[in-house]
Parts: structure tokens; C-alpha cells; sequence
């Protein structure tokens, strides 16, 4: 069993996050390093080909018209500060011509036509006010003339970005390990707490309270699928369970009764005097209670056979024309019993079904339905859909069952006062329900809309 | 008709004896399975009737072989285990009916004689069927008595084709659920009466002669 403080350690699902965790540092390390290759080689070879292109258009400018021309092009560049370049210009001799420093930072190449690439730091003021060093990256050049003209570009901001680009990496990267173990530690305590929940409701079970059910706490993951499961698993065992205890305590106590009632009365006629018609009455009158013990105890069988089977047994049949098939049977017996029939069926319902038990489901309800409600009523049997279910509906103009009773009549031998007289076995209604649970429905018994008082009871599947 | 009775309890398949005797049949027991496929296989009978639990040889074994070896003598299984699925198994096996145990009398004369009655009526293949002035055309769907042309909805037409290729025999009300409605279960309510009393409304009501009787305590006979 885990159990302890560090059981998680040795779960499979902490395991995996520490794998995980490993995975996501090396993983985020080239990742990293592609972006940051990435960002700074490119903002140092957009750097490179702007300057390139100012030196360019400069040179073109001088040699066109020598000085006269450069020098205002460089002066009205130097006093909008296009793209923070920064311009140097003077004689072969090292006379400042114009620019932005006091002087050349760097030292020029010897030959005309020479193009140097240098870099070198200027003191410069931001916007903000405070001064501060500026790196700048810069080409150098002597012109035919050999004076010396240098262009350079501010790298500050484009180093800034690198920098912050660097930062983020190194703070980052321990943070996500730390999440990702952290995140590890939390999953595999769930899982660990869940598999543990799972095994004790086991226990529990195994030791014989079939009520223990594992906790669905509603997160929809595997393990509440996985609890659902068991939890369907264990709902049906108890029913078996309970169904199997029901038929014994059933056979116990219902059958012995009559048994007790017919063995007294056989007791009886041995002992009085036996003229052969009172024998013949009496044996006519017991064989007639035997069959009705065999009916009740066949009833019981069938019950808790219906109650053990499983939806394997269910195919795919055509619903609609099962119930036309029964009400087909009772329909001559409804106007026999001076009741009006109607059906309403909804055509070609297909659903997945066992045919013999739902046939004797439904001719359970309209039985009843005929025996209860009194000469000139109504009876109907209505079948429709509402999204996916089918809903068979009895309903009859009889006296209905009080609402108190409703629950109380679906069980085994419950039959109401007014009913004893009617034969039965009590069982009906029982199978009826067991019949729609088998389905995968239940019976509702409920008023009738024929009548205040009728008896509605619908199958849904 | 000759039956063969295959029953190792004594008491039960003494009682099966009676009975049929005394419906006026010939009766043979074999008290296990072995000896009662050989029995089978070496007497002539009109009919079998053979309990599913046998020592030495299980009824559906000894119906399986009996019919693997060319045995065409229509059996019925007489057995406690009456879920339908038994029953389908008992029918897959090779025999013609089932019969759950307990029973009533006349439910088990009934069903043996109208495996009897099978056997002699499978050889033509059956186009028309007349009992009496009654006759049905299977294929045209007519039914007439004498002259009159009788309307029958199409369950009441499977209703009295049932009751006419059993003609001059009792059919009890189980029967016809089986064999008309292809219920296996009881409905309380008294419904197979009530349809026969509708069809007795068209085929006899107009009629001197009353073709379909009820026989008291076990069903109906439709006999001319």
C-alpha cells in the first residue's frame, strides 16, 4: 500500500512529471538558445546593412560633388538624427570638417578607398535626461581625397533587447522546473489519493458493505471515469445481491404460507367424514390453490431471473410493432370488459430490447389496467419519443393508486386493499420495473390524463 | 397414437401415462436416456415425449442424435426449466414443442396430439385447408363458408389458420399464444377467448352448424 508522507515519490505519475520536467528544461534550453541566435544575429545584420547603405548613399554624394555636396547632406542627417546614426567627417590631415564628436574616436585606415568596421562608445544624452555611455557600431572610410568620413549607429536599444531577451531566459527556465516539479508533486498526490480512495472503497466492499461507493469528485477525468465504472459495477452487484436475497427470503416466507393454508385443509377433510363429493370439491379447490402457488413461485423465478440479466441479452427490435402486436392481443378483451382502446404508436421505434420480456412488461400493465377500471371507462397506450428515450404509456380511468403508495406498489406482493379480491400474484408491477431497469429505464407511476384519478404508468427505455 | 415416453421419475412419467391412455393413446416408458433413444430408434411412435434431465444421456443430447441419425418422429420436451431460452435450445436441439413442467392435463394431450397430426401433414406442401363447408385459400388470402366470403383482419386470419391445420383436435389457450401471438407467458386477463369469440362471430354466427367448439376446461377444436 502507499501510504506516508513520501508515498508520491514512488508513484508512476510522479515519475512521469519528473520526466516531464527533465524533457521540458532541455527542451526549452534549445529553444532559448534558437531564439536568442536568432534575434540577436539578425538585428546585428539589419545594424550592419543600414550602415552600409548610409556610408553608400554618402560616398555617392561626395563624389558627385565633392564636399559641397556631402557636407549639407551630412548636416541635415546629423540634425534629424536619422536612425540614430552619428557622423564624423574631416581632412586627410585630421581637421574636423563637421560631425557629432570633437573629434575621431577611432583610427582610420591608411589607403584611399578602405573601408573599416569599428566600434567605439560615445557619451550621449537619452530622452529621458541622464547621460550615459552609448555603444556604437560604426564603418570607417578615407575618401579619394584622403579625408576620413565614419558612420556609426547606435546599438543601445538593439543591445537592450538582446539583454532583456537573456534575462528572461535565466529567470524563466529555473521557474519552470520549479513549476514543472511542483506541478508533478500536486498530479502524482492526486492520482496517488484517488488509486487510494479506489482500493479502500475495495476493502470496504470485499468486507461486505456493498453500499461503499468510490468517490466521483466531478473532475471528469479517468479517475472519475474509472470510479463511475466501478461504482456501476458495484450498483449492479448489489442489485444481483439483493435480488438473489430477495427471492429466497420470497419463497420463504410467500410460498410457505399458502403451503401451510393447503396442508391444513387437506388435514381437515382427512379428518371429517368423506363422502365422495365433499372429497371431490376438496381436492377440485386444492389442486386450484397449488397452481396458484406454482404461479406465484414461477412469478418469483421469473423476477429474479429478469432482475440477474444482463443488457447482453437486449437486441435490436422494432418497439413499435411490439406494442401494436399487444395491443392487438387486448383490444377484443378491453371492449369485452366494456373499456374503450386506443393506441397511439409512434411507427418504427427501434430500441435494444429482450422481445419476450418486454411484451410480458407491457401486457403486465395492461392487465392490470383491464382489471381495475370499472365498465364503460377508457384505457390507452401511447408510445413516443423524447430525444433518445421511448415512452410506453398505460393509462387507464380505473381509481388509480394514491400517491403514498406509488413506490410501495412496485415491490414484491404489495397489493392494495381493494385489489385482494382481484387473483394476481402480486408481482405484476415488480416485474414490470425490473423489466425497465433491465432496459435501462424505469416505471413511473403517476395520474392518469384520461381521468383525476386513473393510473398512468410509463416505461421509459 | 403410439407415444414413447423417456421420464426417470417414476411417479411423473406414470402419471404422463395415465393421462394419455387415457386420452386413448399408446404409451411406452423408457426410464433413461440411452434406453429410450434406442427405444426411438427401434419402435414406431407417432410422437415423443422426453424430459430434459435424463440420467445417462440429457434429453437434448439424446433429441440431437435421435435426429443426426435420420429420425424424424416428432418429439416435445417435458422440463422444469422453462425460460424461454431453454426453450429456444430445446427447439435448436431438434424437437418440435416444449412444455414447462408443472402441467395441466389437457395442456400436454393437446400438444401431443398436434405433433401427431404434424407429422402426417408435412409431406404435401398445403395450399388450401377446408374443415367442414370452411375453406381457406393460403395464397389468394380468402376465406369462404359455402358461398359467403368471410372478412378477417389479418391476426384473426392467423387465428383460424392455426385452429384449421389443427382441425378435430383440442387446442388449449397456450397454444394459440404461442402459436398465433409467439407469447410464452400468460396473460391473466382471459384474451384468447375474446378474439375467439370474434372469430366465431364471422365463421359461425350465420351458420346452423357451429364448426368451432370450446372444449371445457382445455381450449377450443374447430372440427366439421
Amino acid at each position: 500500500m502507499t501510504s506516508g508522507p513520501f508515498a508520491f515519490l514512488r508513484t508512476t505519475s510522479f515519475r512521469l512529471a519528473l520526466i516531464y520536467a527533465l524533457l521540458f528544461a532541455v527542451f526549452s534550453a534549445g529553444l532559448m538558445g534558437y531564439l536568442f541566435q536568432a534575434t540577436v544575429g539578425s538585428l546585428r545584420t539589419e545594424a550592419k546593412s543600414q550602415l552600409e547603405a548610409e556610408l553608400r548613399a554618402l560616398a555617392v554624394a561626395y563624389n558627385t560633388g565633392g564636399k559641397e555636396r556631402l557636407e549639407p547632406a551630412q548636416r541635415e542627417r546629423a540634425l534629424v538624427r536619422v536612425r540614430n546614426f552619428t557622423y564624423q567627417f574631416e581632412t586627410g590631415a585630421g581637421r574636423k570638417i563637421v560631425g557629432d564628436m570633437a573629434e575621431m574616436p577611432v583610427t582610420p585606415p591608411a589607403d584611399p578607398g578602405d573601408v573599416d568596421a569599428v566600434t567605439f562608445e560615445i557619451e550621449g544624452r537619452r530622452p529621458t535626461g541622464e547621460v550615459s555611455i552609448i555603444p556604437i557600431e560604426g564603418r570607417i572610410v578615407r575618401l579619394s581625397n584622403q579625408s576620413v568620413l565614419l558612420v556609426g549607429i547606435e546599438m543601445s536599444d538593439r543591445l537592450a533587447v538582446v539583454g532583456k531577451i537573456n534575462q528572461a531566459i535565466i529567470i524563466a527556465a529555473p521557474i519552470g522546473m520549479i513549476l514543472a516539479l511542483i506541478g508533478g508533486f500536486f498530479t502524482s498526490r492526486y492520482a496517488a489519493r484517488r488509486a487510494e480512495a479506489l482500493s479502500e472503497t475495495s476493502v470496504a466492499v470485499m468486507a461486505g458493505d456493498l453500499s461503499q461507493r468510490v468517490p466521483v469528485i466531478g473532475s471528469n477525468d479517468e479517475f472519475d471515469r474509472l470510479a463511475s465504472t466501478v461504482n456501476a459495477m458495484l450498483t449492479k452487484i448489489e442489485t444481483l445481491m439483493s435480488a438473489t436475497r430477495h427471492a429466497g427470503d420470497a419463497i420463504a416466507h410467500d410460498l410457505r404460507s399458502p403451503l401451510s393454508r393447503l396442508r391444513n385443509r387437506l388435514e381437515e377433510s382427512l379428518r371429517g367424514p368423506m363422502d365422495e363429493m365433499t372429497a371431490r370439491d376438496t381436492l377440485g379447490e386444492t389442486v386450484e390453490e397449488v397452481d396458484q402457488v406454482l404461479a406465484t413461485f414461477n412469478a418469483i423465478l421469473n423476477l429474479s431471473r429478469v432482475r440477474s440479466t444482463g443488457e447482453e441479452h437486449l437486441q435490436k427490435l422494432n418497439v413499435s410493432e411490439l406494442c401494436a402486436d399487444v395491443a392487438d392481443l387486448f383490444e377484443p378483451a378491453c371492449e369485452e370488459a366494456g373499456l374503450s382502446f386506443e393506441a397511439h404508436i409512434k411507427p418504427d421505434l427501434y430500441a435494444k430490447a429482450d422481445q419476450a420480456l418486454l411484451a410480458q412488461a407491457l401486457s403486465n400493465l395492461v392487465d392490470n389496467a383491464i382489471k381495475y377500471t370499472p365498465r364503460g371507462g377508457a384505457i390507452a397506450l401511447n408510445v413516443e419519443t423524447a430525444d433518445k428515450d421511448i415512452t410506453i404509456t398505460v393509462s387507464d380511468t380505473g381509481p388509480g393508486i394514491p400517491e403514498s403508495d406509488r413506490e410501495r406498489v412496485k415491490g414484491r406482493f404489495v397489493r392494495l386493499d381493494d385489489a385482494r379480491t382481484q387473483a394476481g400474484s402480486g408481482l405484476g408491477l415488480a416485474l414490470v420495473e425490473a423489466v425497465a431497469n433491465l432496459h435501462g429505464g424505469q416505471l413511473e407511476l403517476d395520474e392518469s390524463a384520461l381521468g383525476a384519478s386513473g393510473l398512468k404508468a410509463s416505461l421509459s427505455l | 397414437m403410439r407415444v414413447l415416453v423417456i421420464e426417470d421419475d417414476l411417479e411423473q412419467s406414470g402419471f404422463i401415462k395415465n393421462v394419455l391412455t387415457g386420452a386413448g393413446h399408446d404409451v411406452v416408458t423408457a426410464e433413461n436416456g440411452e434406453a429410450g433413444l434406442e427405444e426411438a430408434r427401434g419402435g414406431y411412435f407417432d410422437a415423443l415425449v422426453v424430459d430434459r434431465m435424463l440420467p445417462r444421456k440429457p434429453g437434448l443430447k439424446l433429441v440431437q442424435e435421435f435426429r443426426d441419425s435420420g429420425g424424424t418422429t416428432p418429439a416435445l420436451f417435458l422440463s422444469a426449466l422453462s425460460d424461454v431460452d431453454n426453450r429456444v435450445e430445446g427447439l435448436q436441439a431438434g424437437a418440435d414443442d416444449y412444455l414447462a413442467k408443472p402441467f395441466a392435463p389437457e395442456e400436454l394431450i393437446a400438444r401431443v396430439e398436434a405433433l401427431g397430426r404434424r407429422q402426417v401433414s408435412n409431406e404435401p406442401p398445403v395450399t388450401k385447408l377446408k374443415v367442414g363447408d370452411l375453406e381457406m385459400d393460403l395464397l389468394s388470402r380468402n376465406v369462404t363458408r359455402g358461398d359467403t366470403k368471410i372478412d378477417l383482419q389479418p391476426r384473426e386470419f392467423k387465428l383460424l389458420e392455426y385452429l384449421m391445420r389443427h382441425a378435430g383436435q383440442t387446442v388449449t389457450r397456450t397454444m394459440l399464444l404461442e402459436g398465433v401471438w409467439n407469447y410464452h407467458f400468460d396473460p391473466q386477463t382471459n384474451v384468447i377467448d375474446v378474439h375467439i369469440s370474434r372469430l366465431r362471430a364471422k365463421i359461425d354466427k350465420e351458420f346452423d352448424k357451429q364448426l368451432l367448439q370450446t372444449v371445457r376446461g382445455a381450449g377450443y377444436c374447430l372440427t366439421a
